[in-house]
């Protein structure tokens, strides 16, 4: 059983949307905890809900539209079966709320809610860390300020596990 | 007064198809059409291409069923290449073929339909959906999540990825399996047959309280088509083409899919983008066939492996001929898990798996080529020409919800018809008439593969234009 479960969502082929990948790929050789678990997905998926059900904090990692490029910002997630990522200038791009629920793709909260509805747990801590991107055009390129975003995110995810793993809490 | 009603979209992630029922003057349900309003246009968008591309792009046809087309996409270059794929890679590209159809139909049955079995189909949408199979059948629902979890990850183990994987190339597959990941597969094989075998047992039971749908869903005599193996087994990834009749008949038996264009016919309609392929000696539209879960166990004189075997005994004993019902596609679909599964097993357990040599490589050798198998919707055919350079010039599929096209605008008639019988609309009626479509569990580029509410309107509409009724769903939060 992880302890922690980082998540990252994007499609490489759709430019910045890709971002969030390139989070995981760089913390994979920048964090070794055997109690981490890194996991690059092209969609949240419902299966989902059963590694996080089993995990004591979860990190999801997402591209953001929005402004500026490269504009990281970490929320702290509560389950929700209808709450939606919109806040005043940050909406994940791999989400949708329950009135869009599909088979393809829902929101961390939505998994987070299904994990707690189907497995009789959730974890103790979840956060969504989004990094805004500026082109999600088909390529396999990220933009120069989306770039320059993924060791400042790493970091980020990286003190939320050290606080994860902090004794006593 | 003729009216019209019209559900737009049948889906709630693109729009991309919906239905107009066609009233007559004594307000029966005269003409039903099943619309499909995209176009994909993955035949010209290859042209001029690699062949050798050819695999990965048609992948990105779905994110359900990529592993289809990887695979028929595949098998075409090997046509090309003239060549066959080393013993260890066709097994696992078997094994491959099979996980897709477990995740598939676990998706399809478990998250699409059987809110439609467990709440109800009449019921408030806010409680037919995931959520209300989650309280009303924790266990159901939790195996649901499992199944597909399952399949998803042996896809992963095999081919890297679960969606959109690289690792089937023409001339076999780019890496073997390791026995200790063999060993990881093989040990949750009980449990997840367990599932399955625990969810047939409740569907078997479940479905006698669908007496009028069974007779009401798509329930009409047609031809059945698919693969079949030489020892009369389906054809997940090989064999020749059957079709039978509505009585179980063999009306034609091994036919090379590679002449695919002798038999089949392709209509096209001025309503939809999706073409109507039909039986070329009956005509069209004559030449209705269905494909798919319920094509495959009517066609075939046995299931080739034991539990799923029983399954089959069962299901064939449902009618005389062949089960005609389009209902029990969700009865089918079940017993092919339970016989993927199974099978499975097998491959696992037979040693040429782990063998390292997974690929063959070779020159271009023919300037056509035509891969078949069978995706978990049914026969799926590539078909290639390439130019001396090995550039892609001309592209041909034949989609395997295309194949039920003219049965599910069929059966959408005989539902329609049976179900609205006046100026009011019903959300009961509507979830009938999307439930038609959903037994077939069509991909129209997964736009169809939503569950919980679809935001569906109906449109009542008088000749002279007037909205007589309307009945929307909203979207929803199912605890809103």
């Amino acid at each position: 059983m992880s302890k922690a479960l980082v998540l990252a969502c994007g499609n490489s082929l759709r430019g910045d949307d890709g971002v969030a990948l390139e989070v995981v790929n760089y913390l994979r050789k920048d964090y070794c905890d055997p109690a981490a678990e890194f996991r690059c997905q092209q969609q949240w998926t419902p299966e989902l809900a059963e590694p996080i059900s089993q995990s004591q904090v979860v990190i999801f990692v997402d591209a953001a539209v929005g402004a500026p490029p490269g504009l990281i910002a970490c929320r702290q997630l509560q389950p929700s079966p209808g709450a939606t990522l919109t806040s005043t200038h940050h909406t994940s791009i791999h989400h949708t709320s329950m009135h869009q629920t599909s088979t393809h793709h829902t929101s961390p909260e939505f998994l987070l809610h299904l994990a707690e509805e189907v497995y009789g747990k959730r974890p103790a801590r979840a956060h969504c860390v989004t990094i805004t991107g500026e082109s999600f055009e088909l390529q396999e390129t990220l933009s120069d300020a989306v770039r320059d975003a993924i060791p400042r995110s790493a970091e980020q995810i990286k003190a939320l596990l050290f606080e994860f793993a902090m004794p006593g809490d | 007064m003729s009216k019209t009603i019209t559900i737009d979209p049948v889906t709630r992630i693109e729009g991309h198809a919906k239905i107009t029922l066609q009233l007559d003057d004594e307000g029966e349900v005269a003409e039903a059409y099943f619309h499909v309003t995209q176009f994909r246009g993955f035949e010209r968008i290859c042209v001029g291409r690699p062949f050798y591309e050819m695999p990965y792009l048609m992948e990105r046809i779905c994110g359900i069923c990529p592993v289809s087309h990887l695979l028929a996409s595949a098998k075409a270059c090997d046509a090309l290449l003239a060549m066959k794929v080393p013993p260890s890679a066709g097994k696992l590209r078997r094994m491959l073929n099979l996980a897709q159809l477990i995740q598939s139909h676990a998706l399809s049955f478990f998250y699409l339909s059987s809110p439609d079995f467990l709440i109800g189909m009449d019921a408030d949408p806010k409680e037919r959906n995931l959520f209300g199979v989650m309280r009303k059948h924790p266990e159901l629902g939790r195996g649901g999540i499992r199944l597909r979890q399952f399949g998803q990850q042996v896809i992963e183990t095999l081919a890297g990825k679960r969606i959109h994987p690289g690792w089937v190339v023409p001339g076999g597959v780019n890496e073997s399996l390791s026995i200790d990941k063999r060993d990881k597969l093989l040990a949750q094989i009980p449990e997840v047959i367990a599932i399955a075998q625990k969810a047939l047992a409740w569907f078997k039971i479940e479905f006698e309280n669908f007496r009028e749908e069974i007779r009401t869903f798509a329930n009409f005599p047609s031809l059945f088509m698919g693969l079949v193996t030489p020892d009369e087994r389906a054809g997940y990834y090989e064999g020749k083409l059957r079709f039978t009749d509505s009585h179980g008949n063999i009306v034609a038996d091994k036919l090379e899919p590679a002449n695919y264009a002798e038999y089949l016919g392709e209509a096209v309609e001025p309503f939809t983008f999706m073409k109507f392929p039909y039986y070329k000696p009956l005509g069209y539209p004559d030449g209705i066939y269905r494909v798919g879960p319920l094509a495959r166990l009517n066609l075939v004189e046995n299931c080739g492996t034991p539990l799923a075997q029983q399954e089959w005994v069962e299901f064939r004993a449902l009618e005389r001929g062949a089960v005609l019902s389009s209902f029990h596609y969700h009865y089918a679909r079940l017993i092919e898990i339970l016989f993927a599964l199974e099978h499975m097993e097998q491959y696992l357990l037979d040693p040429i798996i782990t063998k390292s040599h997974a690929r063959y490589s070779a020159s271009l050798n023919n300037l056509e080529g035509i891969g078949c198998c069978e995706a978990p919707r049914g026969t799926l055919i590539h078909h290639y020409r390439v130019d001396e350079q090995g550039l892609i010039t001309w592209a041909n599929l034949v989609i395997a919800t295309g194949h039920n096209n003219l049965a599910m605008n069929r059966g959408i008639l005989q539902v329609a018809r049976h179900f609205v019988r006046s100026e009011k609309l019903t959300e009961g009626m509507l979830n009938r008439v999307e439930a038609v479509i959903r037994a077939f569990d069509p991909c129209l580029s997964c736009s169809t593969h939503a569950y919980g509410q679809m935001p569906l309107q109906i449109r009542l509409i008088s000749a002279d234009g007037k909205v007589l009724d309307e009945i929307c769903r909203e979207s929803f939060s199912p605890e809103a």
